[in-house]
């Protein structure tokens, strides 16, 4: 509690020395090694990076579906590099709000239902009212009662995103949100975490696309596990350019 | 703050209700999922359904003889036993005495056993063969008895007579017979004053029996009476062991009337103590003790059936689910990252399996009823009714069946690594 109230309006999450090792059979794979990184409330970053840059496992570990070999990882104020799995759970279903390539909503099941499923697993009250506000954030909720086979692509990514939204998440962790999905719809998609974002969400969004990486704030881009820059990038409205003003 | 402090005053509540509405919600999930796969769900709890329909037609079944049974005990009263000339196997080997029960055995028992009310000759023979003008009837269970027999057996004439003493003591040819045997031989209650034979010997029908019907699978109207005297007469060799029916004063007194025939038969056959009885008794109340032995033999039996075929199906059970699982891999993933723990998954799982062998039963249940239905209809099917207990066991035994066959499956899919599950294609 102490920490979270330090934490406030400074570091959400923050790295220091995160190593990630695995063994693939024999070989042993240094996917991350020595990452250190401090993200603030409210920040809008992209992580790029080559595949086997180990942006996934980045990913996966900011996520808390994994967790480092060594390193600490503090998500407001809280150490979770060593938590067992159901804390982690706990974790990922109050204060992560996953978004994914390939949506993963549940076949048969309802929009609503879809984005009621976090909120079932953190046992919360109101589910229904709380699902249904999630949906008109992404300007859905005359879609509640359709099936994801009844829904457009870039409806079925708006109704994922509803579903990160519900438990009103510390971290919005997307994962090429929109790989699969036209250009155009993919812009719809980018403008709603604009939204998002502007509303005060802090968003991390995994992406190989520079168009994509471009309306962030914050480009991480990784290389051989390593952090191999960290820009922040202006705001949108591009500052004037500023005329040098020269003496005759 | 508040809100942080609101929900740890809110938690018990509402973990006991997020409880309630996860179950609600497994269910219904599991619903949907197998509402999806139908022919493949169906297909697989057939053999729940199998175990449970067999059960409970089964135990019907058995809940219906042992209830004809009561009835019939209830019926003859328990004081009704039968005495049979009977060789211990150690004399059959030695052959130095021949078995005997006569006439005189009868006689004395009549006389000497205070404890017996009423006493008969019963000279049975399964197969006579009765004609009548052209028609013949085979295959006849010809009793020859007394008048007591009415009594003891409450069975009456009720068109014509049935015989006296003096048709007894006379040993008159004289014949009551059952309404089948009238049936089979193509005749109607003018027989009675008609001559009929039986095995040769010209009788005379002076009755009809009453109707009675079926009483544990046997027509009990597929028979004629004869006096004892007059079978003895038509069967010779019936002679030299003729047994007896003996009811005794109250159903209290029957072990004292038993112990009085034992006593009078023994003296009179000389026998020294040590030697074995070369007669036996049967009493009613033993075979209905006899009758519960089987029954609970049966029941074991059942017992076993049903456990086999509970693991088979249970099996089919365990495969599926673990199908399911690898199919929907995916959405474990998914579910794990938002939030779902071990335990969650795991009862998901397990829920689903249950209430598929829970489907099962249910239907194995309403096809157990159906089949008892279907038996039912047949004329001389005995009364039989599926009890509330059986219905209950079955469920609860394939909803176990559903638990310990869904556990495998439901660890396999509770403990997949959320990352992996999430990548599988």
């Amino acid at each position: 509690m102490i920490a979270s109230n330090e934490s406030k309006g400074s570091s959400l999450i923050e790295l220091v020395d995160l190593t990630k090792i695995y063994r693939v059979g024999t070989e042993i794979v240094n996917a991350l090694r020595g990452v250190s990184l401090t993200i603030r409330e409210n920040e809008y970053v992209a992580i790029m990076g080559p595949s086997g840059s180990g942006k996934s496992t980045m990913m996966n570990i900011l996520g808390c579906l994994d967790v480092p070999t060594s390193g600490k990882y503090v998500l407001r104020g809280q150490d979770v590099s060593t938590l067992s799995q159901s804390r982690l759970a706990r974790i990922r279903g109050r204060q992560i709000g996953f978004v994914f390539q390939t949506f993963e909503l549940l076949p048969r099941t309802t929009a609503l239902k879809n984005v009621e499923l976090p909120l079932m697993y953190a046992q919360v009250s109101r589910k229904k009212q709380r699902a249904m506000a999630a949906l008109k954030r992404v300007g859905l909720e005359d879609r509640a009662t359709h099936r994801p086979n009844q829904l457009s692509g870039g409806q079925k990514q708006r109704v994922a995103i509803a579903r990160a939204l519900a438990q009103t998440p510390d971290i919005i962790l997307a994962d090429e949100p929109t790989g699969n999905l036209d250009s155009k719809t993919g812009e719809e998609i980018m403008a709603i975490f604009d939204s998002l974002h502007a509303e005060g969400q802090t968003i991390i969004v995994v992406t190989h696309e520079e168009e994509i990486a471009a309306r962030c704030r914050r480009v991480i881009r990784l290389h051989d596990g390593m952090i191999a820059s960290d820009e922040t990038i202006s705001p949108v409205s591009a500052p004037a350019p500023r005329e040098r003003v020269t003496t005759p | 703050m508040i809100r942080r402090f609101g929900n740890i005053l809110t938690a018990p509540f509402r973990f006991a209700s997020g409880m309630v509405s996860q179950t609600f919600r497994n269910v219904a999930t599991a619903f949907v999922q197998l509402w999806a796969n139908k022919g493949r769900a169906i297909l697989t709890t057939v053999g729940i359904i199998i175990a449970v329909s067999s059960t409970i037609t089964v135990v019907a079944f058995v809940g219906g003889f042992g209830k004809q049974m009561t009835e019939m005990v209830q019926g003859y009263g328990t004081q009704f036993m039968m005495v049979q000339a009977y060789a211990p196997s150690s004399d059959k080997r030695r052959g130095t005495r021949r078995v005997r029960l006569d006439i005189a055995d009868i006689e004395a028992v009549r006389i000497d056993c205070p404890s017996i009310r009423r006493i008969t000759p019963f000279v049975y023979t399964p197969n006579g063969e009765i004609t009548f003008g052209n028609e013949k009837a085979d295959e006849i269970p010809v009793r020859g008895v007394t008048e007591d027999y009415q009594t003891i057996r409450n069975f009456h004439a009720d068109v014509g007579r049935f015989f006296g003493p003096v048709d007894v003591e006379a040993a008159a040819p004289v014949m009551v017979l059952g309404r089948t045997v009238m049936k089979r031989l193509g005749a109607d209650e003018t027989i009675v004053g008609e001559q009929v034979y039986l095995d040769d010997n010209r009788f005379l029908v002076i009755g009809l029996l009453e109707e009675k019907g079926g009483n544990m699978g046997e027509d009990q109207d597929l028979t004629v009476m004869i006096p004892y005297t007059a079978a003895i007469k038509a069967y010779p060799n019936l002679r030299d062991s003729i047994p007896f029916l003996a009811e005794a004063t109250t159903p209290e007194a029957t072990h004292q009337a038993a112990a009085e025939i034992t006593h009078v038969l023994r003296t009179r056959h000389g026998l020294k103590p040590g030697q074995r009885d070369d007669f036996r008794i049967s009493r009613q109340d033993q075979m209905v003790k006899e009758f519960e032995n089987i029954r609970n033999i049966a029941s074991g039996m059942l017992a076993g059936i049903v456990s086999i075929s509970l693991i088979v199906g249970g099996i089919g059970i365990m495969n599926v689910m673990l199908v399911s699982v690898t199919e929907r891999t995916r959405e474990i993933g998914l579910r794990k990252s938002i939030g779902g723990r071990r335990r969650d998954i795991m009862l998901q799982f397990l829920t689903e399996a249950v209430v598929l062998c829970v489907i099962g039963g249910s239907i194995g249940v309403a096809l157990g009823y159906f089949a008892t239905y279907i038996a039912s209809l047949h004329p001389q099917m005995i009364e039989i009714e599926v009890p509330l207990w059986a219905v209950a066991m079955a469920l609860v035994s394939s909803a176990g069946a559903g638990v310990v066959f869904g556990i495998i499956p439901a660890f396999k899919a509770a403990i997949l690594h959320p990352i992996e599950a999430l990548r599988h294609e």
